[in-house]
Parts: C-alpha cells; sequence; structure tokens
C-alpha cells in the first residue's frame, strides 16, 4: 500500500544542510502561524521548532514554573544548544501566554546566540486586523533586511510568496484527498509535517508524486478526526492503525490549521496577511468557538468521520477553555469524542492507549 | 423598563438597600471599638474607611442584582477600557472581581468544583473557573449576577482572558468586544500597534452604542475619564505614603482595598473614598502608626494576591515585623495615572491601554520592581509563581536570580494560586516563608523582649 516508499522524503538535517550549501541561511520559527515567503525573500529557510519532543528540558526547567507546556519548555532548551549549529535568526510568533513570555525571557534574559524576532498575530475582529498584521510583516521586513543586509525586491517577494502559496494548496489537496492516497498515517504525517522544514518547490514536487497516486479506492479503518496541537509522539499515529482506526482529517495546530489559501492583493505584504489570516478559526486568531465548532463538523463531514480525539498537551489553556464547549457541541449533533492528554517528552502511556482503543471500539 | 421594574429598582437600590448598608456600615465600626480578628499585637488595627469600602463595594454588588431592570451591563476585563462603557450608561461587572470575592469568601473551590465536573480543567485560571461555576449552579457570595448584554475583553492583562470571554460569548449569545492589545517587547509600543488599538476603540465605540441604543457623548467621555485619572492618582499616591517608615499601610490592606479602583473606576464615590483614604493615611503617618506594629523588614509582593490566605500572610509576616510595602500589582491600577489623558481623545486611550505592567516584557517588570525596591528602600522580594496567572509569573525565575545577583536583593518564589486553595500547600509554603524570614535575619517579635 505504502508509495512513501518509493519517495525520499528529506529529513529535517538533510533540508538544512542542503539549504545551506546553496547559500542560504536557516531561521528557527516557533509555533504556530508565521509567513514562509517573507523568511524564504531573504533567503532564510523556515524550521519550525515545535518542543521538540523528548529533549532534555533541564535548561527550560530553570527558567520557567512546572505549569507552563512541554512546547514551551522543551523549546527553551532546545534554542539555547543552538539548534543544528546553523539557526541563524530565531522568530517567535505570539499565540499564547507562554509563547509570549518565551519570547520575552528570549529577549530578555537568556538572549541565545541568533537575533529574536517576535511577531504579534492580531486576534481583533474589525476590518483592520489584516492592515495590522501587514504592518507587522512590513516592521519584520526591516529586521530582517537590517539582519541579513538584503532588501527583497516586491518582485522576489511575489514570487516566493506563489512558491509558497503553491505548496500550500498542494498541502490543503493532501488533506482533503486524505482517504484516496496510499499513505498509512504515519506516512502520511511525515509527509505534510515536512511542510515544517522542506523548501515550497521542494514540499510541492514531493507532494504533488503523491496526489498523482490518488485512487478512487477508500483507506480502511475507523475514521476519525484529531484535534490538538500536534501528533507526538508519532508513534501514536501507527498505535491507532494498529488498533484500527485512521485519521481521516485533521484540526491540529500544526497542519490542518494551517492550511492557507492563497491572498488576493498584489501588494505582497497584505497578501501574506491575507493568506494567513484565512487559516482555519482557532483561538490564535481569536475565533469563536461557535466558529470552531462548525468547521470542526465540516471536517466529519467531509472526511465521514465517526469521532473526535482531542488530544492536548498538558497545560495548554488556549485548548483546554474550548474543550468543554466543543465536546457539547459535538455530542449534541451525536458525534463521540474523547479527550487524552500528554506531555510531548513522554513515551506513549498504555492508559491513554487503552482509552484510544477503547473510544475506536465503541464508535466502530 | 416596565412601572414594577423602576420602581424595584428604586426601592432596592436607591432606598432600602443603601439604608441597610449605612446601617450595617455603623454597626460594624461600633464593634469595631471592640477589636480586630487579627492578630493585634503585631498588626495594626483595620483601616476606618475599610467599612466605607465595604459599603461601597456591596452597594455595587447589590446595584448588579437589580442593574438589568434599568441599565445594559456589561461585563469587563480588569484592563478594559472602561470609561467608554460607564459614559454610556452601563452597569460594568468585573468577572475578575467577582471571582476574587468568592476567594476571600472561600468559596472558589466549591464552585471550581462546579466547573471541573462541566469540563474545565484545573489547569485553567481559576478566576475563569470559579465564575464557570457560578455561571453553572446559580451560586455566588453576592446574591446574583446581571446577565450581560455586552461583553468586553481586553488583552492587556493576558491572552486567557480572550479565551474565557469567547467561552461566555458561547454561553450567553450577546456581542463580544475583542481589544486586542498587541504585547510591548521592546521599550516603546510600536505606532502601527497603538493605530491598531485605537481603531478597535473606535470599533468598541459603535458596538457599544448600538446595544446601548444611544449615542456615546465626549463630554461625558471627558469626565469619565477625569474621574479614572483623579481616582489612579489618589491611589497612587496612597501607595507612595508607604515611602515612611513605617508603613501606614500593607499591601494586604492595598489588596483589600483597590476593588473600588478595579471596578468603580469612574465614578464619583470612587475618587470620594480615595480622598477620604488618603487622609487617613495621612494621618496614620502623622501618628507614627505602621501596617506592622515594630517594622523591621520591608517587602516587595509581586504577582496577585492569595485571596484565600490574606491573614495567614498579614499575621505570619507580621509576627516577624515583616511589612509588606509595596506591590507591583497593586501598583498596576496606579501606575498609569499619567497616562490617562480626559482631552487626549482615542488616541491617548490607547496609549494608556497598551502599556499595563502585564502587557509588557519581562524586563520592564524587573526594572519596575527594582525602581519599587529602591523607592520603598525595601530588604527583599515574595515573588507569588501563581500557577493560574502564566503572563505574571513566567520570567519570574529569572527575576528572582537577577534580583539577587545584580540587585544584592534576597528574593523567595513562593509557588501558589490566587484562587484555588488547593494549590496552596500550607506546610511547604510555612516552610519557605520561614527560611526566607530567618536570610532576612529577623526572628519571631517576642512581646516579652519588647514590652520589659
Amino acid at each position: 500500500m505504502s508509495s512513501m516508499l518509493h519517495l525520499k522524503l528529506p529529513g529535517r538535517s538533510d533540508a538544512i544542510r542542503s539549504f545551506k550549501a546553496q547559500g542560504g541561511k536557516i531561521a528557527g520559527v516557533l509555533p504556530i502561524h508565521y509567513p514562509r515567503a517573507l523568511l524564504r525573500s531573504f533567503n532564510l529557510l523556515p524550521v519550525e521548532i515545535w518542543g521538540p519532543p523528548r529533549i532534555d528540558p533541564v535548561f527550560g526547567s530553570a527558567h520557567l514554573q512546572p505549569y507552563i507546556c512541554s512546547i514551551v519548555r522543551n523549546a527553551l532548551s532546545f534554542v539555547q544548544t543552538n539548534p543544528f549549529q546553523t539557526v541563524d535568526v530565531l522568530l517567535v510568533p505570539h499565540a499564547c501566554d507562554s509563547l509570549q513570555g518565551l519570547g520575552s525571557i528570549l529577549l530578555d534574559f537568556v538572549p541565545p546566540e541568533q537575533p529574536v524576532l517576535p511577531l504579534y498575530l492580531p486576534r481583533g475582529q474589525g476590518m483592520n486586523k489584516a492592515s495590522f498584521l501587514q504592518k507587522e510583516l512590513e516592521t519584520l521586513y526591516q529586521k530582517l533586511k537590517n539582519i541579513t543586509g538584503y532588501s527583497p525586491s516586491q518582485d522576489e517577494m511575489m514570487q516566493k510568496i506563489l512558491y509558497e502559496e503553491e505548496a500550500d494548496q498542494k498541502l490543503a489537496s493532501l488533506h482533503r484527498q486524505r482517504r484516496n492516497l496510499p499513505l498509512s498515517d504515519i506516512e502520511f504525517y511525515c509527509l505534510i509535517r515536512a511542510r515544517e522544514f522542506l523548501p515550497a518547490e521542494k514540499f510541492s514536487e514531493i507532494a504533488q508524486q503523491i496526489l498523482d497516486q490518488v485512487r478512487d479506492e477508500i483507506l480502511s479503518g475507523i475514521p476519525i478526526v484529531i484535534s490538538g496541537i500536534l501528533p507526538e509522539p508519532m508513534a501514536l499515529l501507527n498505535e491507532i492503525t494498529q488498533m484500527g482506526g485512521m485519521i481521516a482529517a485533521d484540526d491540529l495546530a500544526c497542519s490542518g490549521r494551517r492550511l492557507y489559501p492563497p491572498g488576493r492583493s498584489q501588494e505582497p505584504f497584505l497578501r501574506m496577511a491575507e493568506s494567513l489570516l484565512g487559516a482555519a478559526p482557532s483561538w490564535s486568531w481569536g475565533s469563536p468557538i461557535q466558529d470552531r465548532l462548525e468547521h470542526l463538523m465540516g471536517l466529519i463531514q467531509a472526511s465521514e468521520a465517526k469521532g473526535v480525539v482531542f488530544y492536548n498537551i498538558k497545560f495548554c489553556e488556549p485548548e483546554l477553555f474550548d474543550l468543554p464547549s466543543l465536546r457539547e457541541g459535538l455530542q449534541a449533533a451525536a458525534i463521540p469524542s474523547t479527550v487524552v492528554e500528554v506531555d510531548i517528552n513522554d513515551p506513549l502511556s498504555n492508559q491513554m492507549l487503552t482509552r484510544i482503543e477503547a473510544f475506536l471500539e465503541m464508535i466502530a | 423598563m416596565s412601572a414594577f421594574g423602576w420602581l424595584t429598582y428604586a426601592w432596592n437600590v436607591q432606598l432600602l438597600g443603601p439604608a441597610a448598608l449605612r446601617i450595617n456600615r455603623w454597626l460594624s465600626e461600633s464593634r469595631d471599638k471592640r477589636g480586630s480578628r487579627w492578630n493585634a499585637e503585631t498588626l495594626a488595627p483595620p483601616l476606618k474607611i475599610s467599612f466605607k469600602n465595604k459599603e461601597l463595594v456591596g452597594r455595587h454588588w447589590l446595584e448588579g442584582r437589580y442593574a438589568n431592570l434599568r441599565h445594559k451591563v456589561a461585563w469587563v476585563t480588569s484592563g478594559a477600557p472602561v470609561e467608554i462603557f460607564k459614559a454610556l450608561d452601563y452597569y460594568v461587572l468585573y468577572p475578575e472581581n467577582h471571582a476574587a470575592i468568592c476567594g476571600t469568601a472561600r468559596v472558589a473551590v466549591e464552585l471550581s468544583c462546579e466547573a471541573e465536573n462541566a469540563g474545565y480543567s484545573r489547569d485553567i485560571c481559576s478566576y475563569a473557573r470559579t465564575d464557570f461555576g457560578t455561571l453553572l449552579s446559580g451560586k455566588t457570595p453576592v446574591g446574583r449576577l446581571p446577565k450581560p448584554d455586552l461583553l468586553v475583553a481586553c488583552t492587556n492583562i493576558c491572552q486567557t482572558v480572550l479565551f474565557w470571554y469567547r467561552v461566555l460569548a458561547r454561553h450567553f449569545h450577546v456581542p463580544l468586544i475583542v481589544i486586542d492589545t498587541p504585547f510591548v517587547y521592546y521599550k516603546e509600543a510600536s505606532a502601527h500597534a497603538l493605530d491598531y488599538v485605537m481603531r478597535q476603540l473606535e470599533e468598541a465605540i459603535s458596538v457599544a452604542e448600538r446595544v446601548a441604543g444611544k449615542s456615546l457623548e465626549e463630554r461625558r467621555l471627558r469626565t469619565t475619564a477625569r474621574l479614572s485619572k483623579m481616582a489612579s492618582e489618589l491611589w497612587l499616591e496612597i501607595m507612595g505614603r508607604n515611602a515612611h517608615r513605617p508603613a501606614p499601610i500593607s499591601v494586604i490592606d492595598q489588596f483589600i482595598q483597590m476593588a473600588p479602583i478595579v471596578e468603580m473606576r469612574g465614578d464619583p464615590e470612587t475618587v470620594d473614598f480615595y480622598a477620604a483614604m488618603l487622609e487617613e493615611v495621612d494621618q496614620r503617618i502623622r501618628q507614627g502608626i505602621g501596617a506592622v506594629k515594630n517594622e523591621r523588614k520591608r517587602l516587595l509582593w509581586d504577582n496577585l494576591p492569595v485571596w484565600y490566605r490574606l491573614r495567614y500572610l498579614a499575621e505570619f509576616l507580621g509576627e516577624h515585623g515583616i511589612a509588606l510595602v509595596a506591590s507591583t500589582y497593586t501598583n498596576a491600577w496606579g501606575e498609569l495615572a499619567p497616562m490617562i489623558d480626559p482631552d487626549g481623545g482615542m488616541d491617548a486611550m490607547a496609549r494608556a491601554y497598551t502599556y499595563p505592567i502585564l502587557n509588557r516584557g519581562t524586563r520592564y517588570k524587573l526594572e519596575t520592581m527594582r525602581e519599587m525596591i529602591e523607592r520603598f528602600d525595601l530588604d527583599g522580594v515574595i515573588l507569588h509563581s501563581d500557577r493560574s496567572c502564566k503572563p505574571y509569573s513566567i520570567g519570574q525565575m529569572d527575576q528572582r536570580d537577577r534580583l539577587l545577583k545584580d540587585h544584592d536583593t534576597p528574593a523567595l518564589l513562593l509557588e501558589a494560586d490566587h484562587n484555588d486553595s488547593r494549590s496552596f500547600s500550607e506546610e511547604q509554603i510555612a516552610n519557605r516563608l520561614a527560611a526566607f524570614v530567618e536570610m532576612l535575619g529577623v526572628e519571631k517579635w517576642q512581646r516579652s523582649a519588647h514590652w520589659g
């Protein structure tokens, strides 16, 4: 069944080495939303840092209290080691109180070797959201210009934007056609999470090879939707497959909530802002919970999923606030859901797997 | 409003209620002559103004019970630009204050459990859980909460309020105004951030006008902003008086007396209240009265109070001759007073509401603490690592280290929660406080040693 076996999917380190060999530089990027095209315009390859899982969190623990989530704690530990010995710039987008605090600590108290650039993402409601973000991106442009000494033209930026938009479209197609792709869950998530570090052109090329293999046959397994921040440890996906489940759609911050539509404007900064703001509704944009619920229901309907697994990171307050309302809404529509909570440093627990297995048996 | 509604409101809020509260104050004042329930050997008696405070706050919540009969009601966050809503005649309710009342009344855990039973995690803010508990159970120590017609969440104190108010919006099906104030990582907010906040304020006004069914009068907005500024300046002056030795009031007193500056900012009664409080504080200075008798060490408190253990902390520290003299938290409601410009329009309002300490970087807070240590001549700092308030708490570990290493100021990190007593380990806290007190070089105050 697996066509991934025929594909050579570069790893994170390979992608970085290859990009640097061509004279490029690396931007380490914290979750969740950011303008890829803007970084690429400065010949910076964005490489995302979602924790990462299973590293020694001692450094982070010396600076953050135990009730701060493991993504932020690990990230603080990780960036201090100058990951890959190659990160040239660190971008810290704003998303929640913890990431906000992380950005502040990195600027004020434990500065890494690289310049740290915070980016504020708007969560107001009015029409001026896009214009604020546009100006925020212009400010980021100026900072990158000062760091790199390079000033990309509008045409260069538009070219990068188009590359990224194409990759985003391919990513969205992969999600839409998930059940017709000859990929297991682990293969699918390895592929789509490669968007976290591959150059857009390379990702588009690989994604197209997979999309060319779309078939009529529908992937077997009990279809579920997974919601949360990220599917770590990734071994979880193999376990779900073995239990007879399959992830038919996702509302994960690292993937499904980042399917950006193309912007409309011909002005590059505004176009990038429009694209980012077009992402799925979530707390990170201040979207109403009802919008999140409707989005979730849409995913369930389109993927014919039979239930939802909320896969939460311990202490992720924004997710925890939405949970009861989302579950209540799903229950009203007779859609079963379950909640499991993880720390990205912990191995898969049997207790959690038993819970997911019981849930799959219930909805089968 | 119906005639019956008008009569009900007038009878309860304007006649019977205030009279009952006034009588209650008189009775409390006369009872008080018999002495405080708190340790009178080491602590000064409560401020006389406390009884007025209780009456004022009581009237506010009494009005809340009947507010839906006469006013549009707005539930707002403590950092929201309340002047707009006051000037539009909204009855303004602060869910954070309500939760704090539940904390001091020690019903917060019971209410939190109601929320937890409905699926809300113990890892979310305990203020939010407390209020969700009230919504779900109807239980509250203030009688009854009025239903909101409008919700206003301003992110200048935390992002949590946005997540919290999204839940409220879904629960009540009323409009939610979000005033998103970009976090100030550097010394100054960017021009486009201030412009963004200003435009949101303009949009907020049009939504608030629509819900209120009336237009905002500039004259009334200016008057409310002026009253806000006056009250904030008085509050700042009161806190500034603690530069005296002994400090006339403690931070615990400030926590208790801060309710009006938070929930009644913009009211003339609030200005009168703080003017009277300032007089009493000055009188204490003239008489040489200190909040802690035999004041030997002076400390700074960082972060929210531990609402359900105010007395414990006051007495423990008081027994050792330690006064909590200043607090970054109570200071937050005064430090922006100079920025409030009643004639400055939306531009000035955007600036004032973008710069609260909680919307600024971790270094700014450290610098604020250093400045307060100098100004109030302090001997150490207690940093309350508040499980429920991540934005206030993140950075404290580095702030503590910097205070110790760079400023030679002893600093203690105290793990607790502002409203959830289940996160308050009394034994552990007593041990940590005892060790800190020892480090400060003070021993428990012995009555015989001083009274011969």
